[in-house]
């Protein structure tokens, strides 16, 4: 658990790095697909961080549902953008919802455990 | 099956990390996105100003040269001016000068045993002088330090001479400026004005000297009625 958490913090530094000395910059017009893919992603990875909580933490489901929910967000807004239709707001409100939702219930495991851990210290 | 979480885990940080940096940097900072059109616009732009520039820097150079020809020609307007005042101001007899020519002094006849004297010397014997040594080509006339302008008067009042409004006694100082030869034969001519004086009794005395000085008018010089005419 706890060396997933350092793998995944040590993999996010390592991403930011290169992202932000990459030589190639995204256009404008595709920041709004990438915004949303981003979102997906996000909403995803606590999505996995609440199944491990659970446990039942499921690798091929943790990374198809990365891949795929980012995929279909970016997938959605460029729909949208063709169809004249804010479509991305759709992705934005979902996952925005989730989110929420999936930090709620990591808040309320973490309060558990240290309530847990109180207890059983006294 | 561990491996592949930690594995999955690293990949999935990695993309996340990736993604927001590059979201980031692209929203931060915008004005890095140059579109090509705006690029060429704005490096056309820069050219035409460059070009603006350099026009502008010729035109500087121009004007200032302009400038200096003018304050040149200024000066020497300036200098034009100033030596054509003095030629007038010689002309008017507004300054001293100083040259060759004559001295002449006019002293009445001693008085006689028999009462005062029987001739004394008049206006009119001066402005024969005056008269006399113009025609000789005198320059500049002072008597008794009174210079002898176009507008001076010669007049008699009692026993005195007035010129320019100062009386005089005698005796009579007349200081000459020209051709020293010239003027002294003039008044030396057999039958001539010093002769003529000299026959009155009185006593004349004509010297040539190199250093002549005549003094400046030195009265107000007034115009209350004469007015220029207007041309064109």
């Amino acid at each position: 658990m706890w060396l997933g958490l350092l793998l995944s913090v040590f993999g996010m530094a390592v991403g930011v790095f290169i992202g932000l000395n990459l030589p190639l910059v995204l256009p404008q017009a595709y920041a709004k697909f990438l915004s949303v893919a981003a979102l997906a992603a996000l909403d995803s990875v606590f999505g996995g961080i609440r199944a491990a909580m659970e446990d039942h933490f499921d690798n091929s489901i943790f990374l198809s549902g990365f891949f795929s929910n980012a995929l279909l967000a970016a997938g959605l807004a460029y729909t949208g953008e063709r169809l004249g239709i804010d479509l991305y707001l759709a992705a934005v409100v979902a996952f925005g919802v989730r989110l929420f939702q999936n930090l709620a219930i990591i808040r309320r495991h973490i309060l558990k455990k240290s309530y847990h851990k109180k207890e059983n210290s006294l | 099956m561990n491996k592949s979480i930690y594995v999955s885990i690293i990949i999935v940080s990695l993309l996340l990390g990736l993604m927001i940096s590059f979201q980031f940097r692209t929203n931060s900072s915008p004005t890095e996105v140059v579109p090509p059109e705006r690029y060429q616009e704005l490096t056309i732009e820069k050219k035409r100003v460059e070009t603006d520039i350099l026009n502008l820097e010729e035109e500087v150079a121009d004007l200032s040269a302009k400038i200096e020809e003018a304050r040149k020609g200024r000066t020497e307007t300036a200098d034009v001016l100033e030596s054509e005042l003095n030629k007038i101001k010689i002309y008017a007899g507004l300054t001293p000068l100083v040259g060759p020519g004559v001295e002449l002094v006019l002293e009445n006849p001693p008085e006689s045993p028999g009462g005062s004297g029987f001739y004394n010397i008049r206006d009119e014997d001066l402005l024969k002088v005056i008269n006399d040594l113009h025609g000789a080509g005198a320059e500049a006339i002072s008597i008794n330090e009174q210079r002898i302008l176009a507008t001076s008067e010669v007049r008699q009042a009692g026993n005195h001479i007035n010129i320019n409004l100062t009386k005089l006694s005698p005796p009579y100082r007349i200081n000459a400026i020209g051709n020293p030869g010239t003027l002294k034969s003039s008044l030396e001519i057999k039958g001539g004005l010093a002769e003529y004086l000299a026959a009155s009794g009185t006593t004349v005395n004509i010297q040539q000297s190199d250093s002549i000085r005549v003094p400046a008018y030195s009265g107000s010089l007034r115009f209350d009625y004469a007015k220029q005419v207007q041309r064109g």
